[in-house]
């Protein structure tokens, strides 16, 4: 049929338009990202074998077998070496769906990422997460609906800073919480909390100073609702990762998953929830600088990092942790930067208890005296003797510390249990949540202390026990 | 005692070019007139080409999708993602769809430009008009199937038309849907349509068409003058011509599937109607356009099935007369310019309605 040389060169071209789109294809096929990323990850960590689509079909019913609904996920297939988010939330189990939603059947990023919650525990999505029936909400025990607690926590509220704000420049006529960053309604409040709070938004012809302080002091930076300050030493998350997720100081991610770039800052140090949190992730937002009332604008420490020099130029080997811990402007003790800020800020106090707490002071009641007790009294301890104890739930989350049934340990004044600081034989010991190290936690009485039994604030201790900083 | 001598050698031969079945789907000789490229473009061909591959992936993709509400958009993902070539096998079902589509308008285009309607033609004239229905509704169809985000509006707005139409509008509605409102049984309903019924009508109105090219004396061409010498093509150089359509236009396709493969959004969700940007399949966006302007059963009804018509009565209103055969012959002008000026208005009201 072929008969001219014309029509050869035509067919002949014309067929390696065919196979060149052939060829297209089939490299394509072969380069798929999934692919280019199990090839990283393998030559990573020097593992043998072959690209291989992973499946997760999550196992949420009865008896550890999948839901009639459950669907397969393959997230793993690209995200191969992401670390299990905690031992709690098994992934075989989980899966990632659950809490990241998106297209768990997707192999293709844009279409797996649709409706991707890259942090579903960012307080505007945590209630449809973290915060789900039969998850960390929908429960009758409250204790057990961390999320609608965290919200409500002065740690996403800021009532009392709102509060303090509008009082210093007198648009309210005093120091009673109104507003939050976060508003709602408490249907049970306690005599020292309000019952509700209105979510905080200048209006249009609020003074100056209000809509500058909305702007530069509530947007970012702090409070469990905004983003960090991109800087390094301030990077986090927001909601419940802000405190349970470590970032690194410098904010690189140090895990094994090959998506996520090792050197762009902004991720956090590898994909784990922890209860054990150390001091430094509670400095990504504490003790990071100072706020100019006349400016209302942040001004981080110049004796760290980013401000300061680099920290390995400046900081002393003894007493590192209270130059790094604290701002130079007062006195404290050595358990105040011996131990962590969670040895000693329970969980209602950090994540709440479900009602709006006005501010920081009326909320706060952990005292010297809550372990340490008075020259008449002993601190006041109890014996752990229910099953769904929290204190047993918060032991089990972290292993740096066991509780059981007939354990005793502290009570705090409002009587929640401390399942750290335990009474072993006639001691009282503090065991860090961090690290698991003992300390054996000194009683007044009998003690020399010459302390007054009015006078028991910190502020009294600090006479005698702190370190000038 | 000796057999007779077979006149055929004594091995076997699968194939055979004189017996094969689309070498015999051309007459022996051509018209060279009729046979020229540039008088036809391959559009045609290219339309059934189209059709024949957008079946074929079509009939890959049944294997795994599922027409039902849950299933629908997981199925498409996971043809995406997991089935071994399954991207690529989608992307080829659509852009063999859409290219389809502007085959089809452009072919039909061609016949009103060349005046290819006329008699003996008209018959399958209308014929091919009502194979350009059954394409939008093929190609509508298979859109609303993906159950995404996007295409549920699609779903939502084009059966909402059906009850727009006076007296049997409601019924019609509750035949194609299947329930009061938009469910399982709709998905189900368009997947049938698409797969089986519309398929079947499309395919077999194709064939009668190509049969009916034969039997009405071949691809039109300028009525033969006396004394002019007519000069035939023999069917080898057609269909040489028509394996090189097939080439570029498939290594098109190709390409085409793999650099850019068809989009997927979200899952659609039923309770989520009226918070996202509408935009109707792109053959479908100057009706989108004029609803925004008139009311719905002019929009969806009257204005479209009066361009129907019109080019329905082409036949009748330009019958005979000098410039059969040629492009934009000047002799008439009065249908072409109709004609162009009906698919400027079109253009114009899809992009308007594209770019807002």
């Amino acid at each position: 049929m072929i008969t001219t040389s014309k029509q050869a060169y035509l067919f002949f071209s014309t067929s390696l338009l065919l196979l060149t789109a052939l060829t297209i294809l089939f490299w394509g096929q072969l380069a798929e990202d999934w692919k280019t990323y199990q090839q990283a990850y393998l030559f990573q960590t020097n593992q043998p074998g072959q690209p291989a689509v992973q499946q997760i079909i999550p196992r949420l019913g009865p008896d550890g077998q999948p839901t009639p609904d459950a669907s397969p996920e393959l997230c793993l297939t690209c995200h191969m070496g992401l670390a299990e988010i905690s031992p709690s939330h098994p992934v075989e189990s989980f899966g990632c769906v659950i809490c990241h939603r998106g297209t768990g059947l997707a192999l293709d990023k844009e279409q797996a990422h649709a409706g991707l919650l890259p942090n579903p525990s960012d307080l505007a999505v945590a209630a449809e997460s973290c915060g789900q029936d039969n998850c960390h909400g929908g429960y009758a025990d409250p204790t057990r609906n961390h999320v609608d607690q965290v919200t409500r926590s002065l740690q996403a509220t800021y009532a009392g800073g709102i509060a303090m704000i509008r009082y210093t420049f007198g648009v309210q006529k005093d120091l009673a919480a109104s507003f939050g960053v976060v508003g709602g309604v408490d249907p049970n409040p306690l005599s020292d909390t309000v019952s509700s709070l209105t979510a905080y938004q200048p209006q249009q012809d609020a003074l100056p100073m209000e809509t500058q302080f909305a702007q530069n002091c509530l947007t970012g930076g702090c409070h469990l609702t905004t983003p960090p300050i991109e800087a390094p030493y301030f990077y986090r998350s927001t909601g419940c990762a802000a405190c349970h997720v470590l970032y690194n100081n410098d904010g690189l991610y140090t895990g094994a998953d090959p998506t996520i770039a090792r050197d762009e800052p902004g991720h956090a140090a590898t994909h784990q929830f922890t209860t054990a949190i150390p001091y430094t992730q509670c400095n990504h937002c504490h003790n990071r600088g100072n706020y100019s009332l006349r400016t209302m604008t942040f001004t981080p420490r110049p004796d760290l990092p980013p401000a300061g020099p680099p920290l390995s130029e400046m900081m002393p080997t003894e007493g590192r942790r209270l130059v790094e811990y604290y701002q130079p402007i007062g006195q404290f003790t050595l358990c105040e930067w011996e131990l962590d800020c969670a040895d000693c800020h329970t969980q209602a106090e950090v994540m709440g208890d479900g009602h709006f707490w006005p501010d920081q002071k009326t909320m706060q009641y952990i005292q010297c005296r809550t372990c340490h007790g008075t020259l008449t009294e002993p601190p006041t301890t109890v014996e752990i003797t229910d099953a769904e104890d929290p204190a047993l739930r918060l032991a089990r989350l972290n292993d740096h510390y066991s509780l059981g049934m007939g354990d005793v340990v502290i009570s705090t004044a409002r009587g929640e249990k401390m399942g750290s600081v335990q009474l072993r034989g006639e001691q009282l010991v503090q065991f860090s949540q961090v690290d698991g190290q003992e300390y054996v936690v000194p009683p007044v009485m009998g003690s020399d202390c010459q302390q007054q039994p009015d006078e028991q604030e910190s502020r009294y201790c600090h006479q005698c026990h702190a370190y000038q900083r | 005692m000796s057999f007779p001598t077979s006149p055929y050698p004594r091995k076997v031969r699968l194939w055979r070019k004189n017996k094969s079945f689309i070498y015999n789907l051309h007459p022996p000789q051509i018209p060279a007139s009729s046979a020229r490229f540039t008088y036809t473009f391959g559009l045609g061909g290219i339309a059934v080409l189209t059709a024949v591959l957008t079946t074929l992936t079509g009939l890959l993709l049944m294997f795994y999708y599922e027409p039902t509400l849950q299933g629908a958009h997981a199925s498409l993902v996971l043809i995406d993602s997991v089935v071994y070539l399954g991207h690529f096998t989608r992307a080829l079902h659509y852009w063999s769809a859409q290219v389809m589509v502007v085959a089809v308008i452009l072919h039909i285009a061609r016949i009103i430009f060349t005046a290819g309607y006329r008699p003996p033609r008209d018959v399958n004239w209308l014929i091919g008009l009502g194979l350009l229905v059954i394409t939008l509704m093929w190609d509508f169809s298979g859109y609303v199937l993906c159950y995404d985000s996007d295409t549920i509006w699609a779903l939502l707005v084009g059966t909402n038309l059906l009850k727009e139409l006076p007296g049997v509008g409601h019924t019609l509605y509750l035949l194609v849907v299947g329930d009061q409102a938009l469910g399982p049984s709709a998905i189900l309903r368009f997947y049938t349509w698409h797969v089986f019924g519309l398929t079947l009508l499309g395919l077999g109105g194709i064939g009668y068409h190509i049969w009916r090219i034969r039997v009405d004396g071949g691809i039109s061409r300028p009525v033969p003058t006396s004394g002019a010498s007519r000069q035939f093509v023999p069917r080898e150089t057609l269909f040489f011509r028509e394996l090189i359509t097939v080439l570029i236009v498939t290594g098109g396709l190709v390409l085409l599937s793999t650099l850019a493969p068809p989009p997927l959004g979200p899952p659609a969700t039923l309770n989520r109607v009226g918070s996202d940007v509408v935009l109707a399949p792109w053959f479908f966006l100057a009706i989108q356009q004029l609803l925004r302007y008139v009311p719905p059963l002019w929009a969806g009804w009257i204005i479209p099935l009066a361009g129907l018509a019109f080019l329905a009565l082409l036949p009748l209103l330009d019958r005979r007369g000098p410039g059969r055969g040629y492009w934009f012959a000047p002799e008439r002008w009065r249908p072409q310019a109709a004609f162009g000026g009906l698919l400027l208005v079109i253009i114009v009201l899809s992009l308007l309605e594209w770019l807002r």
